[in-house]
């Protein structure tokens, strides 16, 4: 990535102030986004009472694990959760799988029609889900697949975003590694996995992190598709943990549940990050 | 694959928009009655709405987070400033968290009395609106956190897009005495325009079909108010069971997408001529 250097200027008083004026807006910036969260963060701690008192506090005045504690045991949270792993987790690896595959068909071969087909794969990136939903809800309980996991993966296990950040990496894969390993007596499988794989780790790290955050935070699928409570994802878990909270009489409960179902997601953006927000950056230069 | 899960079901949608068709009945029961749904469609006071409110609601999506984002990346980018980097992975963060934390998170910000988004703002002498309760407000509150919750996204993006604008135009422009508002309108926003266009469609299609805190916080509340095109396509279907309805609104939805996306293809293939 391209450092840009700013044209040297003397520290001139007005220069400062305005680096000063920078930072706070830095600062500005960065609160805006934190603020939420660090909210959500205490009000999962809070006692009921503190949490519905007016003027609120700003933090637990009182920690309390009651919250999380109740959040963890009114709802099969633990099996939700689960569920969210399974259906994120084999909808990532399906999608990579996928992807690859056809990213480097339609990258590295040639054949007739390659390239509008490819470009009516990048038009389904503009179909909102929503427009399909009823008939897709019709062919997956037609297939006796409603209130399955295999239902809820069912229409996300390959996806056009995907193919195409693969097939704009894999095109910058040389060809002359790829004629080489072939020389070698390689299969195509081969080829992939052993020497266009290992090339293409931003791009894959990126995809995995962005497909894991979609399923995982997926909701009107689910929502229209599962019917036993057994099966459901964590977010509708919290959902349904939602609809209680009117009798409960507190809402820190649902707070707490929220803070819990965010933390998987969050840890594996954090822990990719320095991968994700270049591969980011280079899909939207790309595209 | 995305055949089967994409194409065969946009035929489908299709096909069922000229269909009288209950969810709860076999697809067998499913008869023939033209565009007859499309004219309930443009009759009926609550699917307009729905259009009315997604409308208002993309525009205003569209109409803050360009600039803003822009402005942030510029910021970003342009001084060399420590935590940029930081800040960056801050702002993203917001988009990785599930909607549903989200809604719970701001829906509480907002609460009138314990929320701190009133208690701010009475302490610094302004009267707070009712927020989600307000119907002229409620719209506008879904709209915020949208932003909120995508911006980081985009600002990567438009951060991308600067590291792409050759330094040499700045130098340039500064020695013939151009300030950095000249520069902004003359070398970045036109270098930059292919970026924008991508955010703007990216802004646009994601905008267009807000669903999750709709059904969440406001089943559509106050008084219709945040009633959206993607909740009346999920509610007709599957709450009423309106197959055929609900499909001739998603292709209403599917011809909004295509004409806009295409007015845009068209604009930014005539700036490149």
């Amino acid at each position: 990535m391209s450092v840009f250097v700013p044209v040297r200027r003397k520290a001139t008083p007005k220069s400062r102030v305005s680096r000063v004026i920078q930072y706070v807006l830095l600062a500005v910036i960065a609160i805006v986004p934190l603020f939420p969260m660090y909210w959500l963060v205490i009000s999962a701690f809070k006692t009921p009472n503190e949490f519905s008192q007016v003027p609120p506090t700003w933090f637990p005045v009182v920690p309390s694990l009651k919250p999380l504690f109740t959040a963890l045991t009114e709802v099969p949270f633990a099996q939700s959760m689960l569920n969210s792993l399974i259906i994120a987790g084999v909808s990532t690896i399906s999608v990579l799988i996928t992807s690859v595959l056809a990213g480097y068909v339609f990258a590295k071969h040639r054949f007739r029609g390659r390239d509008l087909l490819f470009y009516g794969v990048v038009a389904t990136m503009f179909l909102p889900p929503i427009v399909t939903l009823v008939p897709l809800y019709y062919l997956v309980t037609s297939m006796g697949l409603s209130d399955t996991y295999l239902g809820v993966m069912l229409p996300w296990l390959a996806n056009a975003f995907g193919i195409f950040l693969m097939r704009q990496f894999i095109m910058d894969v040389p060809d002359e590694i790829i004629e080489a390993a072939r020389v070698d007596g390689a299969s195509e499988f081969r080829v992939v996995w052993q020497f266009v794989v290992p090339m293409l780790k931003p791009a894959v790290v990126t995809l995995a992190v962005f497909m894991f955050v979609y399923a995982w935070n997926n909701f009107i699928w689910p929502l229209s598709i599962l019917k036993s409570e057994a099966l459901y994802p964590v977010v509708l878990t919290i959902n349904r943990l939602m609809s209680y909270t009117m009798s409960f009489q507190y809402q820190n409960v649902v707070i707490a549940g929220a803070l819990v179902a965010s933390l998987p997601t969050l840890l594996v953006f954090l822990v990719a990050q320095r991968v994700f927000v270049q591969g980011i950056a280079s899909s939207g230069v790309k595209g | 694959m995305i055949g089967v899960f994409t194409l065969i079901p946009m035929v489908m949608t299709f096909i069922i928009s000229f269909h009288s068709w209950s969810m709860f009945t076999p697809i067998t029961q499913m008869h023939w009655v033209g565009f007859e749904n499309y004219r309930t469609l443009f009759d009926d006071s609550n699917r307009m709405q729905a259009i009315g409110n997604t409308a208002v609601y993309v525009f205003l999506s569209v109409v803050i987070t360009i600039p803003l984002g822009l402005l942030i990346a510029m910021l970003l980018y342009f001084p060399k400033l420590k935590g940029q980097s930081l800040v960056r992975v801050i702002l993203f963060s917001t988009y990785v968290i599930p909607t549903v934390a989200i809604v719970i998170i701001w829906s509480n910000i907002y609460a009138p009395g314990y929320g701190p988004l009133s208690t701010m703002l009475q302490a610094i002498g302004i009267a707070p609106p009712a927020w989600l309760s307000d119907p002229s407000w409620a719209l506008v509150s879904l709209v915020i956190f949208n932003v909120w919750q995508m911006l980081g996204y985009y600002v990567i993006l438009i951060v991308a897009g600067l590291t792409q604008i050759p330094e040499d135009l700045y130098e340039a422009s500064k020695i013939d005495g151009a300030g950095v508002i000249r520069q902004t309108w003359s070398i970045t926003i036109p270098m930059l325009s292919k970026t924008l266009v991508f955010v703007l469609l990216m802004t646009f299609i994601n905008s267009i079909q807000v669903f999750d805190p709709i059904y969440l916080l406001t089943q559509g509340g106050p008084a219709g108010s945040t009633n959206s095109i993607s909740f009346e396509i999920q509610r007709s279907a599957f709450s009423y069971g309106l197959a055929g309805e609900s499909s001739a609104l998603a292709v209403t939805l599917f011809m909004a997408i295509l004409v806009i996306g295409g007015v845009a293809g068209a604009i930014v293939k005539g700036r490149r001529k």
